[in-house]
């Protein structure tokens, strides 16, 4: 077998980084693997996707030391555009990767950068749509297709140009469910089909964990561990079981020798345990805002048509549904962001939103000047507002990066300061729109504790999410919507663990939501319990 | 749609707009350039607003600027620079001028909305690939700034900003540029990821206009025209004293250009409807 990507201890730190991103990492991965690579946020993992195709150094700068080979080619001396015909990257955030209007246009940019003959364009870009689904989509501007849509647009402008690695950084984090069950799909079908090699990174892994022929274990720049799925499995069981699939950590988390990496060996691994008891949903907890017959449009889409909620005081409530169900227009009309057309909202108090996107509750030039802006603008006196800054910073963590500038923060500690941004204003509810987006499964795990803690103070917390592991770790009720109604609401495991495409797997494979609670069910081996 | 008809029509009402001299023509083809935009897709009210409020600045600002005209409307007190004698003349002119940048800048809008912005680069990129880079990144960073801009302004009021105020607005600028230059990185890197800048490129062959489209193109080869015959003929002037506007060249020529705004309009409307 070749190798379709080759690394020999490269070691690379981005400009005026304080320690090297990649550091001494030798990864050969051979034609026609399936490569997952696994690691807590700023691990290395996307710095080691952008080596493989010369965007480091070449792009980003900073100091490359050892050597990538890519399909052949040394990224020493080809620069990113040359190593392109050979290998195409997939990345995080799919509006950001779009060049052209419209998507068969997007398709044969590529092959238009590459020189194909005029020829061949058309043909080479029809195949490469209908090979990801989407012929369908060839005439729609990319700015009016959904995320997974964009993806898929985004994986055929790769296909079309014939490239035979397909590297992709976390393709389905901004996806829903079914979006990124579909993705996955597709890249699996892709190298299995056609040969393609994939080297993926992917936070996500319930789906494609055991699909893989080798996952790589990242650790602050290195390579911790590489192995087959169920070696990997094992060997992240007792140092950071978060990076597994959900079926995977509740085994690992009862302490089961065996463990299963899919659903359907967790069903047969657990065999008849005890009927699960089920949480019961709170009741009595006084509504904080509640929302009647809600409808709103914009230009030409109805957004919401009758939608009736509650968000109640002391609870964490997660808003699931596809993109596109209106769960972020209703969390903007019951903070009175958006005005509704018609129907009516109630809140006991002050209602804080939290935007999915950090950058926008990114508005000062520092950390505790961000958390300040908003009790400056309830008019709070300077001596009570230096104080209730200090006490939020502490309380999430930002204590020491008070005086940074927000731009230079990690992900999840803007994702942080975005949060106490809103909260030092002690609304009576806050509602997170999507702010698992990215994040690894420690962090998720951190998050879902500090929601909780909110709740425990009083405050009425919504967190509207496509991570429905999450929203069965976090929430303590559940709401789903579709097609600017809401649907369902109750437990976790009422509304997750008994559905199709919005079930979380630990719910799916043993009638459970939180691995915690799977793991109480399970028991050790039974084995050894005979021993 | 295709760039050529909606390029030549548009090229037609700026021309028209600009060059001729008598007020019904400038005034048909700013009413064509109107219905040009009313029929292209949202958001036009932006680009509307621009437009109108360019030309009242341009109405009001001419008659103090200007030192022309034999028929006094009012005289102000002596002042520095201004001229505070406001003529007939300079109100007509003024109005007239404006009406030129009115229509000159919904024409240029109507080509933004309407014109395929792809094949207008890939035209680009045959001749400077560099700028077609730049126009490329203007082009998709534009609508995406426009919702990050909504974005932060939102980020902002979850704080109990009032963003009327205008200091709150202003304050948002420079978050907004700390974005678009994030956002600038990032699509340079995905073109470069695609090979952008790795030799000679080609060009996807574009399929023959539609049917639409081709009656479109008879309609702006007809604006041209018009406006072509019409500037050497129109000799309208605005001072001294102004001349008599109801002339055969200018209401033939304003009836005509109307003609193509409805007539474009009407194609544009019933081309979106098809597709």
């Amino acid at each position: 077998m070749n190798a379709a990507l080759q690394l020999e201890r490269v070691r690379y730190a981005y400009p005026e980084a304080p320690r090297p991103a990649l550091d001494g990492v030798s990864l050969e991965v051979e034609e026609g693997e399936l490569v997952l690579v696994l690691g807590e946020s700023g691990c290395g993992k996307s710095t080691l996707l952008r080596a493989a195709l010369g965007l480091v150094p070449h792009f980003h700068g900073g100091r490359l030391e050892g050597r990538v080979v890519t399909a052949g080619l040394d990224t020493r001396t080809h620069r990113p555009a040359a190593i392109a015909a050979r290998a195409g990257l997939v990345f995080q955030d799919p509006e950001a990767q779009l060049v052209m209007r419209r998507a068969d246009h997007e398709v044969a940019f590529g092959l238009e950068n590459l020189g194909c003959p005029p020829g061949e364009l058309l043909t080479r870009t029809e195949e490469a749509l209908a090979a990801v689904g989407s012929a369908h989509l060839s005439e729609r501007q990319t700015g009016t297709l959904s995320g997974g849509e964009q993806q898929r647009i985004a994986i055929a402008s790769v296909l079309a140009m014939g490239q035979r690695l397909l590297l992709l950084d976390e393709p389905t984090s901004q996806l829903d469910p079914v979006a990124a069950e579909e993705l996955l799909a597709l890249v699996t079908r892709i190298n299995r089909d056609r040969g393609i090699t994939v080297v993926l990174a992917e936070h996500r892994t319930g789906r494609v964990f055991a699909e893989a022929d080798r996952v790589v274990v990242m650790e602050a720049g290195r390579i911790a561990h590489q192995g087959t799925p169920a070696e990997a499995a094992s060997h992240l069981a007792g140092s950071a079981p978060w990076l597994l699939p959900p079926v995977t950590q509740a085994f690992a988390a009862a302490h089961r020798t065996q463990l299963p990496l899919t659903v359907r060996d967790a069903r047969r691994l657990a065999g008849a345990g005890p009927p699960p008891t089920p949480a019961a949903a709170p009741t009595g907890r006084t509504p904080a805002i509640r929302v009647r017959d809600l409808h709103h449009r914009f230009a030409e889409v109805d957004a919401l048509r009758g939608a009736t909620a509650t968000l109640a005081s002391g609870t964490v409530t997660a808003l699931v549904g596809a993109n596109g169900a209106g769960k972020t227009t209703l969390a903007q009309v019951a903070t009175r962001l958006l005005e509704p057309d018609r129907g009516t909202v109630e809140a006991t108090g002050l209602s804080g939103y939290v935007s999915q996107n950090p950058a926008h509750h990114t508005l000062r030039e520092s950390v505790a000047d961000e958390v300040a802006y908003a009790l400056r603008n309830l008019g709070v006196p300077a001596g009570e507002r230096a104080q209730r800054v200090e006490r939020e910073l502490e309380r999430f963590g930002l204590g020491e990066l008070a005086r940074r500038h927000p731009r230079d923060l990690s992900s999840g500690e803007r994702q942080r300061l975005a949060i106490a941004s809103v909260t030092v204003m002690r609304p009576a509810a806050v509602i997170l729109d999507e702010p698992t987006r990215g994040m690894d499964g420690l962090r998720k795990l951190a998050l879902a504790e500090m929601l909780r803690g909110l709740a425990a103070g009083g405050c009425a917390v919504g967190v509207i999410t496509h991570d429905i592991d999450f929203a069965a770790e976090a929430a303590q009720l559940v709401t789903t919507m579709a097609r600017g109604r809401v649907l369902a609401d109750g437990a976790p495991v009422e509304v997750l663990a008994h559905g199709t495409f919005f079930t979380c797997q630990v719910g799916l494979a043993l009638g459970c939501t939180t691995i915690a609670e799977a793991a109480g069910r399970l028991g050790p081996d039974p084995e050894r319990v005979r021993v | 749609m295709s760039p050529l008809p909606v390029g030549l029509l548009c090229g037609a009402l700026i021309v028209g707009a600009v060059a001729l001299s008598n007020p019904f023509a400038i005034a048909g083809c700013a009413l064509a350039s109107t219905m040009l935009l009313w029929s292209a897709p949202p958001p036009r009210r932006a680009y509307v607003w621009f437009a109108a409020w360019s030309a009242v600045l341009v109405f009001v600002v001419n008659p103090f600027a200007g030192v022309q005209g034999l028929t006094p409307v009012w005289t102000g007190p002596k002042l520095p620079v201004i001229d505070t004698q406001v003529t007939q003349e300079e109100l007509v002119f003024g109005l007239a001028a404006g009406l030129r940048l009115f229509g000159s800048a919904l024409a240029v809008a109507a080509f933004v909305r309407l014109a395929d912005g792809d094949r207008v680069l890939a035209a680009v990129a045959r001749v400077a690939p560099r700028s077609a880079m730049i126009a490329a990144l203007a082009s998709r960073l534009l609508p995406i700034l426009e919702r990050d801009a909504a974005g932060l302004v939102l980020g902002a009021r979850a704080r109990a900003a009032q963003l009327d105020q205008r200091r709150h607005a202003a304050a948002l600028a420079g978050p907004l540029l700390g974005l678009s230059l994030e956002r600038s990185m990032a699509l340079a890197e995905a073109m470069e990821a695609r090979g952008y800048g790795a030799g000679p490129r080609t060009v996807t062959p574009r399929p023959p206009l539609a049917r639409t489209e081709r009656l479109l193109l008879a309609v702006a080869i007809v604006a041209t025209a018009t406006v072509a015959v019409a500037i050497p003929l129109d000799h309208y002037r605005y001072y001294d004293l102004l001349g008599d506007p109801f002339t055969t060249v200018g209401l033939l020529t304003a009836a005509v250009m109307t003609a193509c705004g409805c007539a474009a309009a009407v194609l544009v409307r019933h081309g979106a409807r098809r597709s």
